[in-house]
């Protein structure tokens, strides 16, 4: 196991990691890609993290929150993350300028488990900004291509312009063996491609559960219909994985905020077989 | 023989605490019984039932500044906040001694709270035993008593003309004064204590999760927060930052699950959004989530919540009641 939070180091964990801005994009007209470095260059090449983790990004002066980290490890381009625009701390990050000095605490939380996963087909589902934590998953995946099997994408959205990673699709779609497919809720004049909730393409292209793992993210309705879908097309819950979000406000598990009964997301999760969630005493 | 030390003696002592550290002990201000730090040993409230707040405080306080950020030139620095006196907690009954060994287990597992540490490692707790429990109390029945020393470094239990001193830690001994002398003596029995039928809780807890006991509970219940604010071992955190005239500050301060919008994330989602859910989860957190993780329950038995509870919400009455319950649904 790789280092956790705070443990082995002598650090505050409540300090966090001096970084810069030193990249913004607009990926949707709401979500924007930022890259950020480490000011400490020791720290920078030991930053170990696993698709899956998050870190919790600060606006000094407003606030922090988590965010799933959606870079890889082996690419050290910096550590990127999709923010998308929806409170008063994404807002203040949205405003940085490349430059600003901003603060990283992480990486938390399990990770999904990929290894486990070499030889089987994968099928990745998932809506709007629920791509982000499955962005590092794809890209690992096609990094590691020959070690899986079949690689089906779903990609939903509000809209064309919504589709978070679009910048990369070519990429995804050009690897082998990999089809992606996406849909929107609503087109425009220049959409050519699929109006149609993403549960409903999950039950169109109907993907085998033979030796597969399916794993999903997105808003918690949708969430629920893929499930269901899913289990239709004869899925059982340990093949169907996804990534909880919480309010936190640690990560460290001691804040008491992110605990779905006796299981807290930031430590125990984000990431979950529906097998484990079926499982828990509260039902979200 | 028993460790004594006079009433003039503990005063002189007490005295030479308030020039060496910062005492804070049970005083009275408007009319409340609370621990404040204290200048005049005159001041301090020996003979009391239970303070009206706990001293979780000393330790968690209501509002801390986590760090600071410093901005000069173009370049950002953290300075965190650091504990840089020591401290001296007296007068605390057993409860609260239980209460914050309780609060030791979140806070200081691994990776450990460095600022709660400091101030742990600071404090040094002379506690008094409870002689008159309210009639709320059920310590007992929680694991703990009105006598009992096992989370204190000192306690002092009154008898004849002066106190019977118990150092139990390393650190009680060490700041002991040389007036305690060996004395033949014999400690007064402790106060009986109203028991709740608290046996075997976590495991019955599992059972009545969906029971519709928990919304018709909270049917009443105003969310209005005092249950969390008055008890020890509620330790739920809120993290903000200040900006004050170039100054920005991470605080951290107390926060509780009966707030409306706890859990609400960015977009509006809620995931425990109803009134029934939260009360359920403050009581789940304390009697099954807590012992799961910890080994303990997450309550004391001062009965703290009970009396400031403006509609009567009585955690000994959901322990019964959830008792009867397991009962009714068998296992």
């Amino acid at each position: 196991m790789f280092r956790s939070w705070g443990q082995k180091l002598e650090h505050n964990p409540f300090i966090p990691y001096l970084a810069t801005l030193k990249g913004k994009l607009d990926l949707t007209p709401d979500i924007k890609l930022l890259t950020l470095e480490l000011d400490d260059p020791g720290l920078r090449d030991n930053f170990d993290y696993r698709p899956g983790q998050f870190a919790f990004l600060s606006a000094f002066g407003v606030g922090e929150a988590p965010f799933g980290i959606v870079s890889v490890p082996y690419r050290k381009q910096g550590l990127e993350f999709a923010v998308r625009r929806i409170g008063t701390v994404t807002r203040a990050l949205h405003e940085l300028e490349p430059g600003a000095s901003t603060g990283v605490r992480g990486p938390f939380g399990n990770y999904f488990p990929l290894e486990e996963y070499r030889g089987k087909n994968m099928i990745i589902i998932g809506g709007g900004i629920g791509m982000a934590p499955l962005r590092p998953v794809i890209n690992t995946i096609l990094h590691h291509r020959p070690d899986y099997g079949e690689v089906l994408i779903i990609n939903g959205a509000r809209t064309p312009q919504d589709l978070v990673f679009a910048p990369e699709f070519n990429l995804w779609r050009g690897a082998p063996g990999t089809t992606l497919e996406l849909t929107v809720d609503r087109g425009d004049e220049e959409w050519e491609g699929r109006v149609a909730l993403v549960p409903d393409v999950v039950k169109e292209l109907a993907p085998s559960p033979q030796n597969a793992i399916a794993i999903t993210c997105g808003p918690p309705i949708m969430i629920r219909f893929v499930l269901q879908r899913l289990k239709e097309l004869g899925f059982a819950d340990n093949q169907i994985v996804t990534t909880l979000e919480s309010k936190m406000k640690c990560g460290l598990g001691k804040c008491a905020r992110c605990n779905i009964g006796d299981k807290y997301i930031c430590k125990d999760g984000p990431v979950f077989t529906f097998e484990q969630i079926s499982g828990f005493m509260e039902q979200f | 023989m028993t460790r004594f030390i006079s009433k003039k003696d503990l005063i002189t002592w007490l005295e030479k605490l308030i020039q060496e550290r910062i005492l804070i002990a049970p005083t009275t201000k408007n009319g409340l019984l609370l621990f404040q730090p204290v200048s005049e040993v005159e001041d301090i409230v020996l003979d009391f039932q239970n303070t009206e707040l706990s001293p979780k405080e000393c330790f968690f306080s209501a509002t801390e500044t986590l760090f600071a950020v410093k901005r000069e030139d173009g370049r950002t620095e953290l300075v965190p906040a650091t504990v840089d006196r020591d401290t001296v907690l007296f007068g605390l009954h057993p409860c609260d001694a239980m209460g914050m060994a309780i609060n030791d287990k979140p806070f200081l597992a691994e990776p450990a709270d460095t600022l709660y540490g400091q101030h742990r490692a600071r404090t040094t707790l002379i506690g008094l035993p409870c002689s008159k429990p309210t009639t709320e109390c059920f310590c007992t029945s929680m694991g703990g008593g009105p006598h009992d020393p096992t989370h204190l470094d000192v306690l002092l239990t009154e008898a004849e003309d002066g106190y019977i001193v118990q150092a139990v830690t390393g650190k009680g001994e060490e700041i002991l004064p040389s007036s305690v002398v060996e004395r033949e003596i014999v400690s007064p029995p402790p106060p009986s204590v109203e028991p709740v039928p608290a046996a075997g809780i976590s495991e019955v807890m599992e059972r009545v999760f969906e029971a519709p006991y928990w919304s018709r509970l909270a049917d009443r219940c105003i969310h209005c927060n005092i249950c969390a604010y008055v008890c020890p071992t509620c330790y739920c955190f809120d993290v903000r930052d200040y900006a004050n005239g170039g100054r920005i500050e991470r605080v951290r301060s107390w926060e509780s699950c009966q707030s409306p919008g706890f859990t609400r994330i960015a977009g509006g989602y809620d995931p425990r959004s109803s009134k029934g859910a939260r009360l359920r989860q403050r009581f789940y957190h304390k009697l099954r989530y807590f012992p799961q993780e910890f080994g303990a329950l997450g309550c004391v038995g001062c009965g703290r919540c009970i009396r400031a509870c403006p509609v009567n919400i009585d955690i000994r009455e959901v322990i019964s009641d959830v008792q009867k319950l397991g009962a009714k649904i068998g296992t």
